[in-house]
Parts: C-alpha cells; structure tokens; sequence
C-alpha cells in the first residue's frame, strides 16, 4: 500500500480538452510568468502548444491554445529540447513518420519545421513507438520502431541523414529508447528485454538484460525507459503489471525492482497494471547516494506516484482514469504535468504555497 | 445480411404494425453512384451500425470499370432517433458528463452491494432504506452539479435596469431540468412538504426550456430588451404584461425592480405624482411580504417565509386582508395616471388569487399550474391532486408539449415506466440509466417494478434495460467505451455477456490499446476474454510480420497451436534454404520462442540442429578433424534423438555425405553408419507413403546417400578391424 502524500501542500488543477490527448511535455520557459507546454492531440492528430500564467491572482488559470501543428497520423511519441536558443519539438507518429520543429520560446508559436521524415523503406514501417534526442553534443534523434527497426536521425546544419542501428525483421518490437550518453543508448521492447547500443561498436547491442517476466504469467511490455544524467550507468525502466526497476550495467545480471510484482515475487504490488511512463524526479530529496535515485511512475489505473528504493511508495494523485504521459519540468521540478485518459490534462504544483493553502 | 436494396438507399427502421407514426426514414449520403450491387449491414461496436454499399464488381459491367469516377465512397454518420432537446448540447459536453458520472454512479452502487452485505438478505431491509433515500440525494446532487453548476457572475455594479438574470452566463440544459424535477419528486423526502414553492424555483430556472416563444421569460427577455430605450415605461403595455407574468409564477424580485422603474420615482418631475408613487411603493411593499410556506429563501428573493402550515395560514390571511385593503382604498381615485391604475389593481388581483387575471398573465399551462400553486392553492400536497390541477390547467391553456413538460405530467400521473421512456424519448439514454436509481429512492413498489426480472426481457428488469441501452451507446464511441464496463458490470442478467462481447470488438492493432482492454478484462475477472484477445492480437502482429510481438502474445495467451504451427513452419523454411540471412531470421526467432520446449515441439532439436549446421559450416570452410569429429557427433545425437523430425532425416543425410567423404579416414564407425542406414531405409520407405514430405531434393539424392554410407561402412569395418 501506498502512502498519500500530503495533499495539502499541493496545488493541483484539472483542465478539460475536449479532446484525447496523448503525451505532454514542459517547454522551456524563457518568461517566468508565461509557461508553455506541448501536447500532442487526436481528432485531428496535432501537436498542440499551449500556454498559462503561472503568476496570475486566478488560483486557477487557463490553458489557451497558442499554436498548432498538424500530423499525419496520431502521435506516438513527443519531446522538447533547446538547441542553440532554439525551442524543439519532436514527435513521431503511428505511421512511422517523424517530426521535428521550432516554436518561439516566448510565446510558443510554432516558428518553422525542420524534418518531417517518412520513407517506409529507409526509415520506418509502421508505428516509432518512442524518440529520444541526445542534446549534450550531437543532437542525434534514435528512433525506435514497432517493425524493428532503430535508428539514428542526425539534424545537420543543412542537411537531413538517417542510418540504421538494428533491423530485426520484426523480430523484436522495440517500444522505449533513451540515450544514455552521446554515444550510447538504450532501447526497451517485447520479447527480449532491454538492449544496451554503443555507437562505437556497431553490429548489435553491447549488453541486454533478458528479465523472465513475471515468469510468463503476466504481460511483460517495456514502455519506458530514463537514465539521469550524474549515473549514466543506470536506466530505470517502467512496464507491465506495474513493474517499475532499475538495471545497473555495472551488475547486468540483477535488476533493482522499485515496484510491481514483475520481477521479483516478494514485493507488495503498488500499482498492478501497465506503467506508461517513468522519469526521474530531481524534487524529491535522495535517502541515500548509494540507492537509486526518485523516480516518478504514472499507471493505467491512474496513479502518478513517487518511488524509492527500498521505501513505501509516496502517491501523488488517484485518477478514476488512466494517466497516459506526464512530464516533470526540468526548470521548475515542483510542477508536474500530467495527461488523463478522459481527456483532460492536469497541472500539480508540489510544495508551494505552503500557508496560504494549509 | 446480404440482400438486393430497393431503389432508394435509406435505412428504414422496423416498425411494429398498428403504430400510429409512421417510420422515419434516414437517408444515406453515400456517395456511390446507382446501382449499387450489395448492402451489407452488420453490427459494429456498441450501437453502431455498419452498412457498406458494394458497387456491382467490375467484369460483370466492363464499361463501367474504365470510369473511375464510380470508385469510392465515403463514411457517414447517421443519428438514429437521439435526444430532442438536446442538441444543444455539444459532443464533448456529452462525454464530459459520460466520464464524471460514472464515479458517483459507481459510488453509489458501492454503497448498495456494501448496505446489502451488511444486511443479512439480498434486497435492503427497512431501517437502511431510511439511510438509503439520503446516499441517493447525494448521488442526486453529484450529479447535478455534473450537469453545470449555474456560475453567475455578478456585476460588480447592478443596473437597475437589469432585471433578468445575465442569460448568456449558461443556457440551462434540459437534463439537468429533468433531473432536478426528478429530484423534487423522488429523492429530497424533507423538502416534500413545500413541494409547491420548490417547483416554483424550478421554474424559474428553467422556463426558457418549455417553449421558445410563449413562455413568461420570453415575455421578459422582449421587455428587458426594450426597456433600455423606454422613455415612459409606465406608458408601455409591454411593461405591465410583463409584471404581471412574473408576479404570476411568483419571480418577486424582478417585480420589485420592474416596479421601481416606474416614472413616479423619477425625481424632477412636472406633475404631482406622489399618491401615484405611494400606490407602486405599497404594491412593492405588499409583494415582497408575501407569506412564502418553504424554510428559507435565496439571497436576493423576496417574501416572508414560514416553515409550518399553522404560521403560514395566519400569515396569509393577514397579508391578503392588506392586499384587499389596498384595492379598496380610496386613494386610487387621485392615480392619474390611467395604465398605473389598471397595472396595478391587475397585480393586486393576481396577489388575491383571482383565476381570471392568473390565466390571462400566463402563456404556459406549466407557468399557470404553478401560480395556481402559489395564490390560488398553495397547500396543494399529493401528487393526485396536482395532477388534477395540471390537467386542469392544460385544458384552460393547450399548448404544445415538450420533454420536460411531458416528464412532468408523468410524474404527476405516478407512473414511472411512463416517466422513464419519457425521458429516454426527451433526453438520451444517460440521464434514464442514471434516474433508476432517483425513482426507486423511497418507493418499494416502483423498486419492484423496475428492478422485477422479467421473462419478455430475457430476464432482465427494466431497469436494467434502460443501463444496457445507455451502455450501448457509450460503446458506440472510441472515447467512452471504456466506461461502459462500469455499467455492464451492474447488469446482473446480460451485463456479463455485452462486456464480453465489448472486449472482443475493441481493436488489436495497437498493442496500448490491448493493454487498456486487457486491464478492464483483469479488472472484472475474465480471463477467456483476455486470452482471445491476446490471441487475436497475436495473429494481428503475426500476419503483419511483426514476429516479435506475435510470438509475445501467443505465448502470453499459451496458445500452443499456434506456437507449434510457426515451429513447424519454421522447420519448414529452414529444410528450404540455410543462406545467412534466413539463418539469422531463424535464429532470432528460435531465441523468440525461448527454451519452453514443451510448448513449441521438437525445439530442443532446432537448437542442435543450429549447433550441427554451425559446425558443418566450419568444416567446409576448412577445418580441423577435432571440428569434424565434433560435428560428427552432433550428427549422430540428432539421429539418434526421437524428436528429430522425419522431414530433416533426409537433408541431415545428405549434409552427412561431406562427413562420410572426409578425407583423412572414416569419422564414423561401424554401428553408427548402421544406424544412419537404417534411418535410410526408413526413408525409402515413408517415401511410398502418401503424406511423405520430401521437398524439393534431387532425384537421385537417396541413392548418393546410400553410396556414401555403403563406402563409409567399408571403411570403417576395415578400421575397426
């Protein structure tokens, strides 16, 4: 069972859409009184970027639609980066497209496309389950594809190149990718767990951890994957039957579980269905510099909750629907965007404004 | 079913003979040129209906194949039946109120299975039904403030020329009408005794709904709108038809500011209007000290209210023997002004109850039923005689009936099977699901009636009907289908099977959308339906070559057919062709199916089999005997293990021949050529047999074979000796 957190001491606002809404992401903010945030959108599929006050005497503010980017097909999988003063966006689609475009970081209108890439041979066939963009250095893209394929999207200065990390032939469906350094990355998948690139030595991963989930009796999906960016060595990895862990390249053989049942048997369940999304969350304080570090999970069943090592979990909200994406600001870790299932999104504010609520 | 359409294409329901209305048509904007070839109509998900219009196929009428135009078509959507007064209501607003709803139904029903748990018999017993009419109220009011909560902004500065509230804040929507009249006459047991005065709020609230041109409001809305450039209201007839309608249906505070706009309040004034602004100042006076028989009233409305029968009658005869004091003064003789003087007598004679004067300031039989309610008989109590009120007052005053009107009527009648079809005929399958629940609050008997099982109804009550229509809909849309479950799951008799079949019709291309099904599967506990569905996913991914997730879902499903069928297929293709790639591809797929050997058949015989063609391979690229030797011995532990199948008998024979003809000595002896020959002669004869599988080997492959092993036996006897 899980603790519920103190919920006084957060703010938390629901706003309706009208619209399913898939994934959600913080923006940079230039303004600390304009926030931006970017949502991808179905009916029609779109990347939306929208905008609030943070600062306004209404305890409530709006979210209004600033700008628009179309899609040709629902969006599977969203980012934000800064790239030389630039605001990005990128966003692969369910029909193996990807996009990549500018906003303006003050008032998050979209400014111009950069890629927009679609080729069922070279590139992908079918749905890219998952994009990731290694911002330190190269700002390469690594996609991952459910037809099997990885692959690595160079954003030149004026030129597009693509090339292939793996084909499987559609042996493995690949669902999550992140990079871990600028030459390594990792990628999740069904069927043999997590695979472990390095650009350096192509021709195949250079380590994988082939977890027996839940020993067959429970479905055993990876759907994400995060690695912080002081422990390069550690990715933490949330999937099926609630199962959020931590595996280690330093001890590939044993995972860290920090929830569910899959992996090991003896932990009390938290969540027991599909956990769509992990990240680290640098707002909750470390226990210990020798455990893994906060992670913050959010579930089908609708909890968006807080884990660590070896401690009870801290629940942050209990949704009556699925919670499908969130995204933790990386300027402002307090706050906490989330996207829920009946079509709405949801602004958490953690830890401020402890008087004037309490 | 397939079938030859008629000349039209529309879709005609099927309606019972002896129906008064005849059947309404619904056109098909299809988009396909005539003739159309086929229609074929089936169910989709929910209530959905799928018809597909077939042109006739090409080679039957080549002239018209070579136009291009004729192909295609276009997906439509047609609304069959649907709620009437709803249109207002936008799609999004409808799945809105879909999503919130169902917490506090399910809430509710919570509260129910746990109440009747408590209690040691099935159905509720008397002192938890005392609690129960409580937990519906709150269940009522949850929903209630689904429907919208009425946010009024208040102007910071009030003109007193604005006497209406701001309409444009939020059109109030007939539901929720509905459903707070529902409320009123089902749930709230407390408030039962000042019924009249409660429906006079509603009325309030809601009379825009009843029609759109003759009602009180639009009445008031004309004059609200007119007002503004009136320079003499009291001149204006308008003016004082619309006073006298809102005093009619008891709206007291926008009387009082009507009144106050009155031009003998105006302060520079050429003539002496005093005892004509004395008249207006006690008319106001008398009107906001109306004996009101309810607990309280709102902030901003006007009256004096009494909270028992007793106080409420000694207080009406007071103020009425003031009321008819006022119109008896003498002071009316010095109103100059003529409109004032009738306008305001006319109001008096309303106060007083005078049917006449009520009747000609109404427009509705509703409004007219209500200021009945409130100065001709204000005790009223009993739905039997406001039902014979309102049918009295729908005679005095016919005008067309609408769904809520309707509703009312129906109420009155004390019919809740009438009510309920009302509603679902008025506004939509959603708010008769929900309303069950309010109508069976405090009656056992309608609680019997709706909730009896019954034999037409393929045992299910009425109740229950009412949730599997609104549960259909809901599966109709991507969107809501999911909450769907919620309510199938309440229904005892068919909920289980529709839920079922709910699952099976959700769409597998997408492996999220799987695992959304799969977890409302777990959560009501079917584990057949989870495994078809994985199953279904699994011959998704298969077909569309993604191996990867197929296999997953087969294995997830244990569906062991189909797993040995891709180990045989896989067999197959590896007797076929061993270049690099499809090495690969088998391998990877052989890692797919993982070591359950016992699922997947002979694979603990590909896995050798990998290891003996990878060894082999080494040889011909020139290796050592060491190498050949070991390979050797793979051979033979293949040959001699029975899950090897037959089919691989003959290419391991034949991949034998580059080991018998090694060229530094014989690599197999004496008794393990004999074995290999025996396999041999086995083969031969399988080969008569009608389902032998020998593949595409040359003709004389046997015989090679034959002639490396006679010569290897030769030389290993030689050896060995």
């Amino acid at each position: 069972m899980a603790d519920s957190g103190d919920r006084r001491r957060f703010i938390y606002n629901l706003h309706e859409q009208s619209k399913p809404v898939g994934a959600v992401r913080w923006l940079p903010s230039v303004s600390p009184f304009l926030r931006l945030a970017a949502m991808s959108v179905l009916s029609p599929p779109a990347i939306e970027i929208h905008s609030f006050s943070s600062q306004s005497p209404n305890p409530n503010p709006d979210l209004n639609l600033v700008s628009s980017y179309p899609l040709p097909s629902s969006a599977t999988s969203l980012t934000s980066f800064k790239s030389h003063n630039y605001t990005l966006i990128a966003a692969s689609t369910s029909t193996g497209s990807l996009h990549i475009f500018s906003v303006n970081p003050y008032d998050g209108k979209i400014e111009s496309q950069i890629i927009s890439i679609s080729d069922k041979d070279s590139f992908h066939c079918g749905p890219i389950q998952s994009i990731d963009v290694e911002t330190s250095s190269t700002g390469e893209c690594a996609t991952a594809g459910e037809d099997g394929r990885v692959n690595l999207v160079l954003i030149g200065e004026d030129k597009v190149e693509n090339f292939r990390v793996c084909e499987s032939d559609g042996l493995v469906a690949y669902s999550a990718v992140k990079w871990g350094s600028p030459v390594e990355f990792v990628t999740g998948g069904v069927g043999p767990g997590l695979q472990w690139w390095d650009k350096r030595r192509p021709g195949g991963p250079v380590a994988q951890f082939k977890g027996v989930w839940g020993r067959g009796t429970v479905t055993g999906m990876i759907h994400s994957i995060d690695i912080h960016p002081s422990r390069k060595h550690t990715c933490v990895v949330g999937g099926s039957s609630g199962a959020v862990y931590a595996w280690d390249l330093r001890w590939q053989q044993q995972a860290i579980t920090l929830a569910g049942t899959g992996l090991e048997a003896k932990s009390q369940p938290f969540s027991e269905s599909e956990v769509w999304e992990v990240k680290y969350d640098a707002f909750t304080p470390q226990v210990s510099s020798t455990k893994v570090l906060p992670v913050m999970m959010c579930s089908e069943d609708g909890f968006l909750a807080v884990l660590q090592q070896d401690e009870r979990p801290v629940q942050l909200l209990e949704e009556p629907c699925a919670i499908n994406s969130f995204d933790i600001d990386p300027q402002n870790p307090s706050d906490v965007i989330v996207a829920l299932e009946w079509e709405s999104v949801g602004i958490l504010s953690r830890g401020r404004e402890e008087t004037e609520m309490a | 079913m397939p079938g030859i359409p008629s000349d039209s294409s529309s879709l005609i329901p099927f309606a019972l003979e002896g129906s008064s209305q005849p059947p309404p048509v619904y056109p098909l904007q299809h988009g396909l040129r005539a003739p159309i070839h086929r229609i074929h109509i089936s169910w989709s998900r929910g209530n959905l209906l799928n018809v597909t219009c077939l042109r006739p196929p090409p080679d039957q009428q080549e002239e018209m194949a070579r136009e291009d135009d004729g192909i295609g078509g276009k997906a439509i959507e047609v609304l069959l039946g649907g709620a009437i007064l709803e249109g207002n209501i936008g799609e999004h607003k409808r799945r809105r109120i879909a999503y919130e709803s169902v917490k506090s139904y399910a809430f509710l029903h919570d509260k129910k299975i746990s109440l009747a748990k408590m209690e040691t018999g099935d159905n509720l017993s008397a002192p938890a039904l005392t609690y129960w009419w409580q937990y519906t109220l709150e269940y009522s009011k949850s929903i209630r403030d689904i429907l919208g909560n009425a946010r009024l902004h208040r102007p910071l500065i009030e003109d007193p020329k604005n006497f209406l509230k701001p309409e444009e804040v939020e059109q109030p929507i007939g539901t929720k009408a509905a459903w707070e009249l529902m409320e009123i006459f089902y749930v709230d047991m407390q408030l039962l005794s000042w019924l009249p005065e409660r429906l006079v709020d509603w009325l309030e609230g809601y009379d825009s709904l009843l029609s759109k041109t003759e009602t009180v409001h639009s009445k008031l809305a004309i004059l609200q709108r007119k007002v503004t450039s009136m320079r003499v209201v009291e001149d204006e007839p308008g003016y004082w038809n619309g006073l006298a309608a809102a005093l009619a249906v008891g709206w007291l505070d926008v009387v009082a500011k009507l009144l106050r706009l009155h031009g003998s309040y105006d302060p520079d004034q050429f003539d002496k209007r005093e005892t004509e602004n004395g008249l207006v100042e006690a008319v106001v006076l008398l009107v906001s000290e109306m004996p009101r028989m309810r607990p309280n009233l709102p902030n901003g409305k006007l009256g004096l209210c009494y909270q028992t029968k007793h106080d409420y009658i000694k207080g009406l005869e007071k103020w009425r023997v003031k009321v008819s004091g006022l119109e008896s003064s003498p002071f009316w003789v010095h109103c100059n002004h003529r409109p004032t003087r009738d306008g305001l007598i006319n109001l008096l004679h309303i106060l007083l109850g005078d049917a006449k004067h009520i009747a000609d300031a109404t427009s509705h039989w509703l409004e007219l039923f209500i200021s009945h309610l409130l100065y001709i008989r204000p005790l009223t109590n009993g739905l039997e005689g406001m039902g014979n009120l309102a049918e009295k007052c729908m005679n005095l005053k016919p005008s067309a009936n609408n769904g809520l009107t309707s509703l009312l009527a129906g109420i009155l009648s004390e019919n809740p099977e009438i009510v309920l079809a009302d509603c679902l005929k008025a506004f939509g399958p959603w708010i008769v699901a929900h309303a069950v629940d309010l109508l069976t609050a405090n009656s056992e008997y309608t609680d019997g009636l709706l909730n009896e099982e019954r034999y037409q109804l393929g045992g299910a009550s009425i109740g229950e009907l009412y949730m599997l229509v609104y549960a259909q809909a809901l599966a109709s849309h991507p969107l809501t289908w999911q909450v769907a479950p919620a309510y199938l799951s309440t229904c005892l008799n068919q909920g289980r099977g529709l839920l079922e079949i709910l699952l099976l019709r959700q769409p597998v291309q997408n492996y999220r959308v799987v695992l959304k099904t799969l977890e409302i599967c777990h959560l009501y506990e079917l584990g057949n339906i989870s495994t078809h569905i994985m199953k279904m996913a699994g011959m998704y991914q298969w077909k569309h070559g993604h191996k990867g997730l197929g296999i997953y879902w087969f294995q997830q499903s244990r569906d062991k057919t189909r797993l040995s069928q891709i180990a045989h297929k896989l067999f197959d293709n590896i007797g076929k062709s061993l270049s690099d790639d499809s090495f690969k591809q088998w391998e990877g797929l052989m890692e797919l199916l993982g070591s359950d050997v016992g699922i997947a058949g002979g694979l603990e015989f590909l896995h050798k089999y990998r290891e003996f063609k990878r060894s082999l391979q080494q040889i011909v690229n020139g290796g050592t005997v060491e190498a050949a030797k070991k390979s050797t011995e793979l051979l033979v532990q293949l040959m001699r293990n029975p899950s090897t199948p037959q089919r691989f008998w003959l290419p391991l024979l034949l991949d034998s021949v580059k080991l018998l003809e090694w060229r530094s000595g014989p690599l197999l002896g004496v008794s393990e050529t004999n074995l290999l020959l025996g396999k041999l002669q086995e083969l031969s004869m399988a080969k008569l047999r009608p389902d032998f599988h020998g593949g595409e080997l040359k003709p004389n492959a046997l015989g090679d074979v034959r002639l490396a092993l006679a010569k290897n036996l030769g030389r290993a006897i030689l050896e060995e000796s």
